[in-house]
């Protein structure tokens, strides 16, 4: 038998060796003294948790799910999969009514969306602000992005889905809730983007949320049925020999290794299929020849902000490298900084403050860096960066879609199929 | 994905080599699978402070022929070790760190205990001493902030004493820390440092002046100006005596200063730097390195000319033992490394412990090889090499230093870009 | 240092368990007592097992006398000291190479000797015990748990205090003083100012363990002792929720306990002479043996972290009627070397068990008892231990330990009903010393002012600073500042802390490999290279006393 070949303690958390590290680079920690940061709720409390489980402290809830600590963690220990994994094993707290409000953004969305007019001017009003912030807890400083009355699905199939058979090659897009309800302008981008290259893109059979609200919230039932719905759509897809494309850094990071990691779900057989679509692009461009033609007529300054997930996947360098290929795009690097929002945590009460603290450093680089807008793979990112600058922000493949010249490139690449309208 | 040069690992070896490719105009990308050990500095590089047992002060340099056939100073030589080293002080200072040293002579640093050991070169705000024996001050002013538990006042008092400096001692508290002091895991220097800045400053040096009495120098511990000098800048101009920092047990505020003024300075050269990815293994064919791959990017490689491998020593993962043997992960490198577990110690902790000086086999240009053939584009720097006893010699931060330098010199010259 | 111009009814020679347990009983019985530990509490073997908390049922075949008595103790620890001890359960369990013969008789066994065993399910076993070998073909439940034999000796010295007793460490006996034929007092020596002294007693009780073996020479009587090594390893987390032991005759490596934040696999066994009983090394053929026979018990010992190895000596005590010590008892020896030698004022209790630490004490002071004519009863099984006792203030804070943070209740599993003289109305005294084992300043302070700590070694079994995943990277320099602002000797702090720092990796470099090895590495660079921590103040320290 093989002894002691290696460490494989849960999320590696035995493979700690107290250097402290983390807790340099965790944005929570110097905000909010009530975290015990991320060495003390990762792997040091494990090894308590273990003893006995009544060491498990309600405190883990502060931790952002940035997994920032496990970038920088020197020997691979998955420290926030290990806080997150603790709370959904040990905590009794239960999802309160604004928990759960936040954390089903598909179900919320449907029915936001299908009164959207309604809701967005609803939640801009003062007086809800307020009573939301007192009934439900969501802070009344927050402001709530916009439900789109045509879902990105029902456009989808009123206007692409017909011509995306007649490409040589296929991909599958897992839009997401926020492309779906809030933002199909992204979806369609995507759409223009992949089409002019000359590949057809369908909708899976069926998909849900991705779920990472769910997880923070500890509603993990329904993520874990939701996951599980999500990998059969995507097993289909990738039997039909279809990678699965996202658009949104925190939903592929969520399929790819939050699955696995905190929800003991096995999506080994499709992992590597599952990508963001600057990822691929960005393979099409360098393995295959595929070429993109820019407008002479597109200038902007923009900066980059790398999502905290999105550096977790370590993608962030194909984002970048696409957006410098566009001639006209004035690129400005940011400092890798946590914005504070961590999805539905920043729209908490009680978090607003810490919030808004931990994204302050970055705030102030963009407000810094006379742009004319901001780029970022995450929508909440997207949100919070807007609220908080009055900046625009934009996905890359948005900046890539607009700076396009749609005619030149299908040309360049050999495609005749009419793309969609709008 | 190409590139001119590629290096495994974003340590201090690393960065260096990186940031002299970059320089050169070379396309550079490191891959740094975490953080480094560079998060310990303790704001002093060594070059050389001990061979064979004697405490070494006057030209360093001039013992090398002294050392060991194989210790890669050796294989540098002194005159390119001259060249090399001289480069330090001026990249420090383009990252945007002053440092004072010199190569014709040791100083001596203050450790967080008391000891006073030989060093190269030292941060501009850092205790250094021309002598170990004459100090520049007759009485200091130790000053700690209430209730941070990794200065030493009393040991540094000891160390001091021993040397006729008188010490008074005292701890200060601002509000502006009680928030940080309510987390019991949390008041350690990073996060004290990233307090201190704008009024917090100038409350912190009221309160020092306070206790500093009539010292002729303050001396409190590493925690201002994580990320920029300008909290160091404001705290000295109203300190009414000079103020000297000693550097704190882990992670340290000049080490992750370093850390990151390296890093940014490497971007700011246009290079690409992926953090938290690791390298699973590489395609070597006809003596040549030609790609890698990474854990993040899969089965997308990264290409390049040159490759680096700095990854370090045990801590790094550089190297990794199990219980039957000790191998390099990335590559299945050559190493110096002989016989079972038992001939990796020795019992008593402050012997030269034999694992200290594994690590990988390299020609005379540091290029390692694997079953005995040299890999033709591949360098092997830092605490990865062997050869040394960085511990017992003084001698890690020159390896890392001189090697590094050393990989980029041979990979700036080679070829054309 | 105590008044040692007194006059003691009873001196006690040896701090572990057994010294302090009959410590406790001779105070509480009214004798004037006075306990000497040559260097620290729990030095010995009391310090070096596996803190199991014996059902007996190891014993149930072979020993049954030994078996009745474990089961008894249990069921009295259970009562007096809750503080230091788990009700984890355990499980005996066969494996295919096993067979199922032994395990048939062992029910049989236990229940003779009154121990509770059910058989289970071998499937029910796996459900409660996740981590036990899914391959086990029979499975039995006893009430095993486990001890922390430091907790426990020092409550038991703080009982012997609160009751009157002198405590003092750091002292050893180098002779005693006699009239005629009996022994009239000790003559020890202070390890700290190296001052000889003497100090008088009407009856003094060995009860060094396998050192009482040198007490009995200096006494001038021979006890025959046969030092045992037992080898163990301690693994970085609990990786079982029950004690798990083989189904078998008791052998090597067959007991894996969860104590505290770890577990432990143990032991072999091998005689060893008396040279090395003071410095004893793990061989990395022990270290294989355990780590083979133990991933059959729980295969995730193959992939989880060792911190370290250890080694204790049982003392084996030859019968008297053979001095060539093949017959050993491995029960309880009390002897009165009165009538057995002919030398009066002298008790030699040895052999046992930490398990039986407080029948032991009970019967070596019942001894004592008869020869100074005192007539009490021993009263060590009803009373509980200090930490151990159930009042109303205790009761209350127990009641919210949830809401407590997570070093917060730390203390309070470590120090039981005491956990409320740990000072935590600053924000300072909440701060963190050992991060791995959730170690306060508070709590170091109190271990310092109260439970006689001169030194790291001293600290660490006092409070568990040090003993953790990093062992001492992070805290002992931290610990040595604090010990150094009450002792105020920064010299001996740095050696102290110099040769700490060595202690620790006595217990690694057996187990240096994997993340052991990056850890040690780690902790390199920082003493030696950071800290500059300098050997020549380590060799300075070699001389002075560390266990």
């Amino acid at each position: 038998m093989t002894l002691q070949q290696q460490n494989r303690s849960d999320n590696n958390f035995e493979s700690c060796i107290k250097c402290t590290i983390c807790t340099v680079y965790c944005p929570v920690t110097t905000v909010n003294p009530d975290y015990p940061g991320p060495k003390q709720a990762g792997p040091d409390g494990e090894r308590y948790r273990l003893k006995k489980p009544l060491f498990y402290d309600e405190a883990l809830k502060y931790c952002l799910n940035c997994k920032r600590c496990e970038v920088a963690c020197p020997n691979d220990v998955r420290i926030g999969d290990i806080i997150q994994s603790a709370r959904i094993k040990y905590s009794d707290h239960r999802p309160s009514l604004r928990d759960s409000i936040l954390a089903n953004t598909d179900f919320m969305g449907t029915l936001a969306s299908t009164f959207a007019p309604l809701v967005n001017f609803t939640l801009g009003l003062k007086p809800v602000k307020l009573l939301m912030d007192v009934t439900l807890g969501v802070d009344e400083h927050r402001t709530f992005p916009k439900y789109t009355s045509t879902r990105f699905e029902t456009w989808y199939r009123r206007k692409a889905a017909a011509t995306q058979d007649a490409y040589d090659r296929h991909v599958a897009y897992f839009h997401g809730c926020y492309v779906n309800y809030n933002y199909p302008q992204l979806g369609k981008d995507f759409i223009k983007v992949f089409n002019a290259i000359g590949i057809g893109v369908h909708l899976l059979k069926k998909e849900k949320c991705c779920g990472v609200a769910k997880i923070a919230n500890l509603c993990i039932n329904e993520a874990t049925r939701d996951a599980k719905l999500n990998l059969e759509s995507i097993r289909e897809a990738v039997g039909n020999g279809m990678d699965v494309m996202l658009t949104s850094s925190t939903c592929c990071f969520t399929l790819r290794d939050e699955y696995p990691h905190v929800l003991k779900i096995d999506n080994s057989d499709v992992r590597d299929h599952i990508s963001l679509a600057v990822r691929t692009l960005y393979r099409l461009i360098e393995e295959e020849g595929v070429k993109l033609v820019f407008r002479k007529d597109f200038h902007k300054r923009v900066a980059y902000h790398v999502p905290c997930h999105m550096e977790k996947l370590g993608w962030g360098i194909y984002s970048t490298t696409l957006m410098k290929m566009i001639p006209g795009l004035d690129f400005v690097r940011l400092d890798p900084h946590c914005c504070g929002i961590a999805g539905t945590y920043g729209f908490k009460k009680e978090y607003y403050n810490y919030s808004q603290g931990i994204g302050a450093p970055l705030f102030k680089q963009i407000l810094d860096s006379h742009l004319d807008s901001v780029a970022t793979d995450c929508e909440t990112c997207k949100w919070q960066i807007e609220m908080s600058t009055g900046l625009p922000v934009e996905n890359p493949i948005s900046l890539i879609a607009q700076a396009l010249d749609v005619e030149a490139t299908m040309k360049a690449n050999g495609v005749s199929v009419a793309p969609p309208e709008d | 994905m190409k590139f001119d040069t590629i290096i495994i690992g974003g340590g201090l070896s690393g960065l260096v080599s990186a940031i002299e490719s970059a320089r050169a105009g070379r396309a550079t990308a490191i891959v740094s699978a975490g953080q480094s050990a560079l998060h310990f500095w303790s704001g002093s590089f060594e070059l050389l402070g001990n061979c064979h047992g004697e405490t070494i002060i006057d030209n360093p340099l001039g013992y090398i022929s002294r050392l060991e056939e194989n210790h890669p100073y050796r294989k540098i030589g002194t005159e390119g070790l001259q060249r090399m080293l001289a480069r330090v002080p001026e990249l420090l200072k383009e990252a945007g760190m002053k440092s004072t040293g010199s190569l014709q002579r040791n100083h001596f640093r203050l450790t967080p205990l008391g000891f006073i050991k030989p060093a190269w070169l030292t941060l501009d705000d850092y205790v250094a001493f021309d002598s170990d024996t004459v100090l520049p001050w007759k009485k200091v002013a130790l000053v700690n902030i209430y209730s941070y538990l990794d200065f030493y006042p009393r040991f540094l008092e000891f160390g001091l004493r021993n040397h006729g400096v008188q010490c008074s001692m005292a701890s200060v508290n601002i509000p502006q820390l009680n928030t940080l002091r309510k987390s019991t895991t949390e008041m350690r220097a990073t996060n004290i440092s990233r307090f201190l800045t704008d009024d917090a400053v100038d409350a912190l040096a009221e309160k020092v002046n306070a206790v500093a009495g009539d010292a002729e120098a303050v001396i409190m511990p590493a925690v201002l100006g994580i990320f920029s000098d300008e909290p160091v800048n404001r705290f000295r101009s109203q300190v009414k005596c000079p103020v000297w920092f000693v550097p704190t047990t882990p992670a340290s505020v000049p080490g992750v200063r370093c850390q990151l003024s390296l890093r940014d300075y490497f971007i700011r050269l246009g290079g690409q730097y992926l953090p938290g990815d690791t390298v699973k293994h590489g395609v070597i064919s006809n003596h040549r390195l030609e790609r890698i791959y990474t854990e993040n990017l899969g089965d997308m490689p990264l290409e390049a000319e040159n490759f680096v491998i700095s990854t370090g020593s045990f801590f790094g993962h550089g190297l990794i033992a199990d219980m039957e043997r000790i191998y390099e992960p990335v590559f299945g490198l050559d190493l110096n490394v002989s016989g079972g577990r038992t001939e990796w110690y020795r019992k008593e902790l402050y012997d030269a412990q034999p694992y200290m000086g594994f690590g990988v086999i390299t020609d005379d240009k540091f290029r390692p090889s694997r079953k005995g053939e040299t890999i033709d584009n591949l360098y092997a720097t830092g605490a990865l090499l062997s050869g040394f006893n960085a511990l017992k010699e003084g001698s890690g931060a020159g390896i890392t230093l001189a090697t590094a330098l050393s990989a980029a010199e041979n990979i700036n010259g080679c070829g054309t870009i | 240092m105590k008044d040692t111009s007194k006059d003691y009814d009873v001196i006690i020679i040896g701090g572990g368990a057994t010294g302090a347990g009959t410590a406790r009983d001779c105070a509480m019985r009214g004798l004037k007592t006075i306990l000497i530990e040559r260097f620290d509490f729990t030095a010995g073997a009391t310090g070096r097992n596996h803190g199991l908390l014996h059902s007996g049922a190891r014993y149930a075949h072979t020993d049954p006398e030994s078996a009745a008595e474990c089961i008894k103790e249990n069921i009295i620890l259970k009562r007096i000291a809750r503080h230091c001890i788990e009700e984890t359960g355990g499980l005996f369990v066969s494996l295919p190479e096993d067979g199922l013969d032994y395990h048939e008789a062992f029910i049989a066994d236990c229940i003779r000797a009154g121990i509770p065993a059910t058989e289970i399910d071998p499937a029910e076993a796996c459900r409660i015990e996740p981590a036990v070998n899914p391959d086990i073909i029979g499975a039995v439940k006893v009430p095993d748990g486990s001890v922390d034999p430091f907790r426990l000796t020092t409550a038991n010295v703080m009982a012997a205090r609160q009751n009157g007793a002198d405590i003092i460490t750091y002292h050893e006996v180098i002779g005693f003083t006699r009239d005629q034929t009996r022994l009239t007092g000790v003559r020890v020596l202070d390890h700290k100012t190296h001052q000889e002294s003497e100090i008088r007693g009407r009856v003094i009780i060995n009860a060094a363990g396998i050192w009482g073996h040198h007490i009995a020479e200096l006494a001038g009587v021979t006890v025959n002792m046969y030092p045992a090594k037992g080898s163990l390893l301690i693994f970085g987390h609990r990786i079982n929720k029950m004690v798990l032991n083989r189904c078998r005759k008791p052998g090597d490596a067959d007991i894996l306990v969860p104590g505290d934040t770890i577990c432990v696999i143990g032991t072999t066994s091998s005689r060893i002479p008396f040279d090395q009983i003071d410095n004893m090394e793990v061989t990395p053929d022990e270290v294989d043996l355990l780590l083979r026979e133990g991933t059959k018990l729980s295969p995730a010992m193959a992939w989880t972290r060792i911190l370290r190895a250890y080694a204790g000596v049982r003392p084996l005590v030859a019968a008297d009627h053979d001095p060539s010590g093949r017959s050993i008892s491995r029960g309880i020896v009390c002897l009165d070397h009165s009538t057995r030698d002919g030398l009066d004022g002298f008790i030699t209790i040895t052999g046992g068990k930490l398990m039986t630490y407080r029948l032991m004490a009970e019967i070596a002071t019942d001894m004592a008892c008869r020869k100074l004519g005192v007539d009490r009863k021993c009263r060590t099984a009803e009373v509980p231990l200090p930490g151990s006792e159930v009042t109303a203030e205790d009761e209350c804070r127990r009641s919210h330990i949830i809401e407590l943070s997570t070093e917060q209740k730390a203390i309070e599993e470590r120090h039981g009903s005491l956990a409320g003289r740990i000072r935590t109305d600053d924000d300072a005294d909440d701060a963190l010393v050992c991060e791995c084992e959730q170690v306060t300043v508070g709590e170091v302070n109190y271990a310092i002012e109260e439970l006689h700590v001169h030194n790291l070694v001293n600290l660490r079994r006092r409070t568990r600073l040090g003993m953790g995943t990093c062992q001492g990277e992070l805290c002992a320099c931290r610990g040595a500042g604090l010990l150094e602002r009450h002792d105020k000797c920064t010299r001996r702090s740095l050696q102290d802390l110099a040769s700490f720092m060595n202690e620790r990796w006595h217990g690694m470099y057996p187990v240096c490999w994997g993340e052991s090895l990056v850890e040690s590495q780690f902790t390199a660079w920082l003493y030696e290279g950071v800290c500059g921590l300098d050997p020549s103040t380590a060799d300075a320290s070699s001389t002075a006393p560390q266990q």
